[in-house]
């Protein structure tokens, strides 16, 4: 039995499945991109275990397929078992040693990439200064205590988690928060122009003024969810105070006050706070003369890490990103009337990986053919002698 | 070693290897649970200026405000008893008074944006801060004080209360003033042992009124920037005419302006967006109109009542309604999937004054 898994875990006949899996997921997952959008396909089919069917998740569903996760996975350990398996320390099989050491890393960090790397925007106006970088693709419920003169502590609820649990209960809140409603993707609407018969899911603030429309999810690179949710907050005591309209398409925060604290709540893109700012200050767009191709954009920014004294000017232009503290800022975009620039944040704790990886096959293989470059002269120096 | 035990050997060493890499792989998963963490004051960015964006706890200082001299640079005399204290990152001023019996009171001034500046919602943290209830905008108005500088009115509240397991002789009392100006708001604020606060509260009205007469507005005041009330909308820039004073948004508003009317009362000019077409324009006028106490007209009526006006950026639909008393006139736009809508309400006769002054405020619009 033992022997039948390590056979099979090792085999090539497995690699060659994988690898026609991968295909056959690429290609159903490109497609897949027309109709679903590049994010949620990239989730569906690559960042999953399987790809389930039928797609939406509720109720019944099967898996129909291996997902990019489980194909990556079971080829890094089928690799990682077979070389083990027939690891042979010998000087001339240096080569072979590199190159699928290589192989491991880089389907390793490709892997890891995947599951750590974490990427954001940061858009900013001239003279703006952030210390936050936001995640336009995941929501927050940020959960303010406003009470502190000088500090705020921040209890940043993610969007799964409103979305399957319908009553959070956490330490740091003298209240229990329970999910009324959650819409991934809503339209909201002054109950004044919603018709009709339409109804607020909201008793507190200005969500009981507005009517809140379901909307199917976002699928073009260019749109993006506009998730809403109502909350009941129910202190300790077991009383009501109340259910508020959360949702991204209502600018401000709103407060209540519960256990002697003021409180404020708004759902928000997701944040990653970092301990430096960084301030623009100017933002340049060139363009070819008489056209509105662009020649070059670049963002003039001022870096400020008060614990490490750095105060420094930064010029971030295409292919010449700020790298700082583990991560990385692009020119990502910026506003069409030029009023802002808009740098992604990528924060990949294993971007050296495909680096290394191609440097370690590189030298695997020039080895392996040296080794049989020189074996082959010798062979014919033997045989012309 | 036999080949057998050779091949055992290394076939379990393979398991192992692989039973640690799917270890590895299923404890990987991004973290998706609940963060807490702390921020200065100035996240309350939604609705403050810019530059007032949030600062983490081991970052600088957030910038003054524009226009404001720090307090170190003022000539402000302080009472002798008062121990400057080292500055936090959010106070420009900071003090200690200490009085018998180790009673203690803390002094500090603050400054955030102007949207910072509901004077209901402050007051009622610093009551919870006491352990106190909150208190209604009635109730508010009857225990405000008013102090004149030049900065303009300063408001200024004596809270008394105890919080639980709370030491008496470093609490009971908060005497706090607060003053909103074009682009900020100031919070000065003294707490601490009650008799102590009480002794020092002349004192403390004198530094307020002194540290408010020392600031000088430096900064060019027409042009403000767009607060980022709403965040997720783009940030639009407006000439602001004089007399127009920028005051904090309601939840809804992305700005709010007041105007001055000879009649009294004040004219009320707003800014909102909503993503969407915001529903049409004969449903926007009726609701206008049924505000200012007029009956719904018919859309072609409301049509035949809408004139475009071309600025610089955009064109703009505008309308003007007025009822006996009360006169609405409103530009809006769409664009990039948004609608904006400027609007300004008040007496009848103050806002066709002040209309060729919205016009102006219009056309300067840029988005």
């Amino acid at each position: 039995m033992l022997h039948k898994l390590l056979d099979l875990i090792t085999s090539l006949k497995l690699t060659i499945i994988c690898l026609a899996a991968a295909m056959a997921l690429i290609f159903a997952g490109t497609l897949a991109q027309v109709h679903l959008g590049i994010h949620e396909a990239q989730q569906r089919y690559f960042q999953s275990m399987f790809v389930w069917w039928p797609p939406d998740g509720r109720g019944f569903h099967v898996p129909i397929f291996p997902g990019g996760h489980l194909i990556g996975a079971v080829l890094l350990i089928n690799l990682i078992a077979a070389h083990v398996k027939r690891f042979r320390w010998t000087w001339r099989k240096l080569g072979i040693h590199l190159t699928h050491a290589g192989l491991i890393i880089m389907l390793a960090g490709g892997l890891f990439t995947d599951l750590f790397a974490v990427e954001s925007h940061m858009r900013l106006a001239n003279g703006d200064t952030k210390n936050y970088s936001e995640d336009m693709r995941e929501t927050e419920l940020a959960v303010v205590d406003t009470s502190s003169d000088d500090l705020d502590q921040v209890t940043a609820i993610p969007e799964s988690v409103l979305r399957h649990n319908r009553v959070i209960d956490h330490w740091t809140l003298p209240f229990q928060i329970v999910v009324r409603n959650f819409y991934q993707n809503s339209r909201l609407k002054m109950l004044s122009q919603a018709g009709e018969g339409a109804r607020p899911i909201a008793n507190q603030g200005p969500g009981a003024m507005i009517a809140v429309e379901p909307a199917p999810p976002a699928t073009a690179a260019d749109e993006r969810d506009v998730p809403s949710a109502a909350i009941e907050i129910l202190p300790k005591d077991g009383s009501s105070l109340g259910t508020w309209l959360v949702s991204d398409a209502l600018g401000a925060p709103q407060t209540f006050a519960c256990g002697g604290r003021t409180w404020m709540i708004r759902l928000r893109p997701s944040r990653y706070y970092k301990p430096y700012s960084v301030t623009l200050q100017k933002f340049t767009h060139e363009k070819y003369g008489g056209t509105e191709i662009p020649k070059n954009f670049s963002s003039k920014v001022t870096l400020i890490d008060p614990e490490r004294s750095v105060d420094r000017d930064v010029l971030i232009y295409m292919n010449h990103p700020l790298r700082y503290r583990g991560e990385t800022f692009y020119q990502a975009g910026f506003q069409p009337d030029d009023s802002a620039t808009i740098l992604q944040v990528v924060h990949n704790p294993t971007f050296i990986a495909p680096y290394v990886a191609c440097v370690i096959v590189a030298a695997g293989l020039l080895v392996q053919f040296g080794f049989h470059l020189v074996g082959f002269s010798r062979q014919r120096r033997g045989a012309v002698a | 070693m036999g080949k057998t035990q050779k091949s055992n050997w290394a076939g379990g060493k393979a398991i192992v290897v692989c039973l640690a890499v799917f270890a590895v792989l299923t404890a990987c998963e991004k973290n998706s649970g609940i963060k807490v963490y702390r921020v200065s004051k100035a996240s309350l960015e939604e609705s403050a200026p810019q530059q007032q964006d949030s600062m983490p706890t081991n970052t600088a200082a957030p910038r003054m405000p524009t226009g404001l001299a720090p307090v170190a640079e003022t000539a402000v005399t302080t009472p002798p008893n008062w121990e400057p204290q080292p500055l936090s990152q959010m106070r420009q001023a900071s003090f200690l008074v200490k009085g018998d019996n180790g009673a203690v009171a803390d002094i500090s001034f603050v400054s955030l944006g102007s949207a910072a500046g509901n004077v209901l919602e402050n007051v009622n943290r610093w009551l919870g801060q006491l352990g106190q209830a909150p208190i209604t905008e009635q109730k508010l108005g009857e225990i405000t004080q008013r102090l004149r500088t030049s900065l303009g009115d300063v408001t200024i509240v004596d809270l008394a209360g105890l919080p639980d397991n709370a030491d008496p002789a470093r609490d009971g009392r908060i005497i706090a003033a607060t003053v909103t100006t074009a682009d900020s708001t100031l919070f000065f604020k003294m707490r601490g042992n009650a008799e102590l606060a009480e002794a020092q509260k002349g004192d403390f009205i004198k530094w307020v009124a002194a540290v408010c007469n020392a600031q000088t507005q430096t900064g060019p005041p027409q042009m403000a920037a767009a607060p980022p009330q709403a965040v997720n909308a783009p940030q639009i820039k407006w000439k602001k005419p004089e007399g127009w004073t920028e005051v904090p948004p309601s939840t809804m508003r992305y700005a709010s302006f007041s105007a001055p009317s000879e009649e009294g009362g004040k004219i009320d000019i707003s800014i909102v967006t909503f993503p969407g077409d915001g529903g049409s324009d004969a449903d926007n006028v009726n609701r206008w109109r049924g505000q200012i106490g007029l009956a719904p007209i018919d859309a072609n009526t409301v049509t035949s009542q809408i004139a475009p006006l071309k600025t610089e950026d955009t064109t703009f639909s505008t309308t003007d309604i007025a009822s006996d008393k009360t006169r609405t006139i409103a530009a809006w736009t769409r664009r990039d999937g948004r609608v904006w809508f400027f609007k300004a309400t008040g007496p009848n006769t103050a806002v066709g004054k002040e209309k060729s002054n919205f016009v102006k405020f219009i056309e300067s619009v840029r988005f």
